[in-house]
Parts: structure tokens; C-alpha cells; sequence
């Protein structure tokens, strides 16, 4: 199920960012290169206006920073990870080693908004993240989410 | 098992209103409440929760970022917190929401429908009743001291200088006195507002005198708050002149009206009509007696404490200001036996009825024991069809021997309390309440299933 929304080229294993403001332009460019979004820098905004909201850094070493926007063409997913771990101002103060950064489109169809809300709820379970933490290719985040699906 | 129902909300509705219903479904897992989580993200709302998820629930929790509507949890114990705190302390949350779960206090219940059904009230139905409930306290101070006088005999107050004279003095000629004039002055209070009260206080007056008695009192309160209404609508003075309205033209003109009216129009027809009415249900036979104590028990449980009971009863309140005492004994045991009846049928019948009714059956014996007919109401809603025929027909019978045995009650209130000085045969009384009773539990024991 994931694999319908996850792209190949849309994952980072290695992020070099550290900080949060990189780290989002960091996983917004393999959008722009795929021609998921119009505009890098507008879309970059809408994010981060959905970050002033509270932090998407929802603790246990997940982010998920999200923007639904008209800007948004195709409904996306972009995988990142970072070993450092990068201070993201979660809610649990420690810094963030998984990202997904999900851009919707204004009108986007339900099928992909299921899709993001099962993803959502797999990561609240510790064996997906866990997976997850160990994954190195797109076959092992696939799996890591299959346990849940 | 606990149960509780949730609700999930984020600004964007893609990520944390799943994240936060995942974990509350855990958290619920593992600390062993069954908890059910609506979802209110893009996607519209999912795992909707039903009328009866609500109904089961012992508490609700609200994880939202965006404004989530309330309503629907009316009378839940509701955690409202932002949906990040579900996310990071869940099983904290579900704890904490149990906490508030404080179970509904029966009587809390009977009291709020009681309220909720008093804010109801509209129109002419509203006004009455407000003009009726300013008159009630006059009638129990006046009927509690007119049955003290009796204490020295029933003829004692005879006796000029005597305690009992001035008891029934208080009771009799100033109580009583001010009960029709209060409940045509406060019901035009009721229409039209304070300037509604010097014609209405005034018709009031006049119906006693005139004897049109509680029934020209109704109609002079309702004519005093029109017709200041009206005047007030109509007459248009200029600014500097405005002072005179309330403190010269408004009472004068509208108690000249009224006044006028009672006098020439209503009074007559209506001292008819009373005298008619007075003579005879005082000189009413055994059979006419017990059909007429039958329909007033009827009326009070068909509704508990509904137009029709109060129907009832404010016909055998406004009966005391015309010296007749018998249908308010009919009234006011009737009105007690259908709380008394379902606490004595959770007694007798406990395998018919929920853990918690028969809890509630508890509290139905305090409220029985105080005329607080709407007591009833929990159990009547639960199972309509054969709660209220039981409680009528019980109320029917005790209205009825109540009237067969020509029980008085000068007090139109109070219930168990008040059987001891104001009603003219104790005794007979409570077993006539008894009977109703045990007929409304038996009732219910035959028409009710049982639980499985």
C-alpha cells in the first residue's frame, strides 16, 4: 500500500542537514525535482506555517512536516533519515532520526489521504519505528510499514 | 469493562489525527478500557461514533486542535485537551478522563429534566405556571397553619384570642387570601413585566371578591398582562412625559380595564361556574368521587410532572382558595405513588432491571416520599410503553381510594412531611398510597422482562 505513494527517488537515507530549517528544504527537493509541486520556496513556507501551529516533531524520533496546498500536483511522500538525529523542537525535547514529509494537494483524493492516515498510525507502534531506524533500502521501509498495514 | 469514545482533530487533518486515535486505541489496549476514536481529518470523519457508543460511554475525549462539536456529549464527563497530548501521553489521558467520571447523580437527573422542561414552557402554558409557582409557597405557609390550628381540635380556632385562631388567621385569612391575587399578579408579571403586576394583583383581588375564585384569577391575570402589553405598544408619549408611563397611565389604565372587566363581564359567569364546581365535588357521591380521584391520578403520572400533571394539580391548588381539600389529597398521592411504585418494583423485581435503575430505585424512594413525581421520568424513558401504563394505573387506584376515603389536605405540597399535620386521616392516606404502590410494581413486574 505504501509503495503506491512512496517513491524510489523520493528518499534520503543519509540527511545532511542539521538543523530544522535545512532539514526541510533538505527533503522538499526531491518534490521540486520530481515535479510534484510548483514553487520549492512557496511550498516550503506552507510547511513551516503548519510547524508554527505546534511541531511536527511528534517525539520518539519522528517528524512528520506536512503542507496541503494548491502548489501540491501529485499527493507525495518524501523519506528521510538521519543518524545524528537533527533538533527538530519535538514534543519530547530529543532530537528527530525519522522524516516524512507528506505534501497534499488542496483537492487530493482519498485514496492517498488513507493511505498517509494508516502511515501516521503505523509509526505510533515502536516495531514499525524500530524497522524503520534499521532500514537502508526502499524495500526495507516498505516491509518496515507492511507489518502494519 | 470502561468505556470510553474519543474524538481526533488536527488543523491539516493528514497525520496527527491518526497518530493521536492510534495511540488512545493502544493506550486503551493495554490499560484495558475499551475505547472507540472518531477521526476527524481531511478524509471527513471516520469510526463515527454512534448514539450508542455516546450512550455506553463513561467518559469522552476530545484531541483536537480545530474546534470539535460538543453537543453530542451533553452530560459526559469531557477531557478536552490539544491532540499532541494524545499523542505523547495517551494512557495518562484515558486515565484521567475515567477520574472525571463522576457517576450522574440520579437526583441530579430528575433535576435537570425538571428545569430543562421549566426553560420549555412557551406561551399562555409558561405564563401559568410562572403565576402558579410565585403562589404555591403562600398556599403551604397558609395550609401548614391552618392544619396546626387543628392540632387543638377542629373546631378550636372558633374560640376568639386563641393560639388556634390566630394560626388560622395567618393560614386562612392572609395565606389563603393572597393566593388568587398573587397568581393573576405574577402571571401578567409573566406577560408583561413588572407593570403587569398592579392590574393583575388587583383582577386578582376582584375575582376572590366577586367569587370567580382561582378560575377568575387566571382569567384576570392573563387579561392585566395583555393589556398592559397592548397599552404599552400603543400609547405614545413625548419625551418629556415618558416618566408618567410606569407610575401613572400604566396602572391606572390597565387596573380601570381590568378591574372594569372582572366586575361587569367575567365575574358573574365565572362565581357560576365556581359555585357549580364547588357544590359539586363537595357533594359529590362515592362513584362520582372515585372516577374523578381516578382521572386526576391518571393525569398526574401520564406525564410526571408535564402539562397534564400540572393540569391536574394546579386545578386542586387553586381548588383550596374555594375550601375544597379533597382532590389535592387525591393529587398529591398520586403524584407520590409512581417513584414509590418503581422503587418497591426494583425491590420486588430485581432481575427486570439494569444494575443501575436499580440504584436509581434508591433515589426514587426520597423523591416519591416528596411528591417529586418526575422521579419517575428516568425509568419511564427507558421503557416507555410499560413503566408509564403501570404508574397510571397505580396512581389511578390511590387517586381514587384518596377520594373514596374523603381525605382532605390543606397543603399543596410537601409530601410524607406534611401527612402528619395536614391531611385529615394519616392512616387511611398511606394505605391508600401503599395500595397504588404495590398495584404499580406488580404492573411492572408482570409487563417488564427480565434482564438477561
Amino acid at each position: 500500500m505504501i509503495e503506491e505513494i512512496l517513491d524510489k527517488d523520493m528518499m534520503i537515507f543519509d540527511l545532511k542537514s542539521n538543523d530544522k530549517l535545512s532539514v526541510l528544504k533538505e527533503l522538499i527537493k526531491p518534490l521540486a525535482a520530481k515535479d510534484a509541486i510548483d514553487d520549492e520556496d512557496k511550498f516550503l513556507d506552507v510547511v513551516l506555517k503548519r510547524e508554527e501551529e505546534y511541531s511536527t516533531g511528534i517525539g520518539m524520533g519522528v517528524a512528520i512536516p506536512h503542507g496541503k496546498s494548491s502548489l501540491v500536483k501529485k499527493a507525495s511522500l518524501v523519506f528521510g533519515k538521519s543518524k545524528e538525529g537533527i533538533d527538530y523542537n519535538s514534543m519530547d525535547g530529543k532530537p528527530a532520526h525519522l522524516f516524512f514529509l507528506i505534501a497534499a494537494p488542496e483537492n487530493s483524493d482519498n485514496i492517498h489521504l488513507k493511505i498517509l492516515a494508516k502511515l501516521s498510525r503505523s509509526l505510533m507502534h515502536e516495531e514499525v519505528r524500530e524497522e524503520l531506524n534499521k532500514a537502508e533500502t526502499y524495500e526495507d521501509v516498505v516491509n518496515a510499514f507492511k507489518k502494519y498495514e | 469493562m470502561k468505556k470510553i469514545v474519543a474524538v481526533t482533530a488536527c488543523p491539516t487533518g493528514i497525520a496527527h489525527t491518526y497518530m493521536a486515535a492510534e495511540n488512545l486505541e493502544m493506550a486503551g489496549k493495554e490499560l484495558n478500557v475499551a475505547i472507540k476514536v472518531e477521526t476527524q481529518g481531511s478524509i471527513g470523519a471516520e469510526n463515527q461514533l454512534t448514539e450508542n457508543d455516546i450512550k455506553e460511554a463513561d467518559a469522552v475525549i476530545i484531541a483536537a486542535a480545530t474546534k470539535v462539536d460538543k453537543s453530542r456529549f451533553e452530560g459526559k464527563p469531557i477531557l478536552e485537551v490539544p491532540v499532541e497530548e494524545a499523542i505523547k501521553n495517551p494512557k495518562d489521558l484515558i486515565e484521567r478522563a475515567l477520574k472525571m467520571e463522576k457517576p450522574k447523580d440520579y437526583i441530579d437527573k430528575v433535576e435537570k429534566i425538571h428545569e430543562e422542561r421549566a426553560s420549555q414552557r412557551t406561551g399562555a402554558y409558561k405564563h401559568l405556571m410562572t403565576g402558579v409557582s410565585y403562589m404555591i409557597p403562600f398556599v403551604v405557609a397558609g395550609g401548614i397553619s391552618i392544619a396546626l390550628s387543628f392540632l387543638w381540635g377542629y373546631k378550636a380556632f372558633q374560640v376568639q384570642g386563641t393560639l388556634p385562631a390566630a394560626l388560622m388567621q395567618i393560614g386562612s385569612g392572609a395565606a389563603f387570601a393572597l393566593m388568587v391575587p398573587i397568581l393573576s399578579g405574577f402571571l401578567a408579571y409573566s406577560i408583561a413585566d413588572r407593570p403587569g403586576l398592579v392590574p393583575g394583583m388587583v383582577g386578582g383581588m376582584l375575582a376572590v371578591s366577586t367569587g370567580a375564585g382561582f378560575l377568575g384569577g387566571i382569567i384576570s391575570g392573563f387579561l392585566a398582562g395583555y393589556t398592559v402589553y397592548y397599552l404599552k405598544k400603543t400609547i405614545k408619549l413625548p419625551k418629556t412625559m415618558e416618566g408618567l408611563m410606569p407610575v401613572l397611565i400604566l396602572p391606572v389604565l390597565s387596573t380601570l380595564i381590568v378591574g372594569l372587566l372582572m366586575i361587569y363581564v367575567v365575574g358573574t359567569p365565572m362565581k357560576t361556574i365556581m359555585t357549580g364546581l364547588t357544590n359539586w365535588l363537595k357533594g359529590m357521591g362515592s362513584t362520582n368521587a372515585v372516577i374523578f380521584g381516578a382521572l386526576l391520578g391518571l393525569m398526574m403520572a401520564f406525564d410526571m410532572g408535564g402539562p397534564v400533571n400540572k393540569t391536574a394539580y394546579t386545578f386542586a391548588t387553586g381548588l383550596l382558595a374555594s375550601n375544597v381539600f379533597m382532590p389535592m389529597a387525591a393529587v398529591m398521592a398520586a403524584g407520590m405513588t409512581p417513584p414509590l411504585g418503581l422503587a418497591l418494583a426494583t425491590v420486588l423485581f430485581r432481575n427486570r432491571f439494569t444494575q443501575e435503575e436499580r440504584e436509581a430505585g434508591k433515589a426514587a424512594w426520597v423523591l416519591g416520599a416528596s411528591f417529586i413525581t418526575e422521579g419517575a421520568i428516568p425509568f419511564a424513558a427507558a421503557d416507555p410503553f410499560r413503566v408509564i401504563p403501570s404508574i397510571m394505573v397505580g396512581s389511578a387506584v390511590t387517586g381514587a381510594l384518596s377520594m373514596l376515603f374523603h381525605i382532605e389536605l390543606r397543603a399543596p405540597h410537601g409530601g410524607i412531611f406534611v401527612i402528619p399535620i395536614a391531611i385529615s386521616n394519616p392512616l387511611l392516606y398511606i394505605v391508600a398510597i401503599l395500595i397504588g404502590m404495590v398495584v404499580t410494581a406488580l404492573m411492572i413486574g408482570l409487563l417488564k422482562k427480565k434482564i438477561s
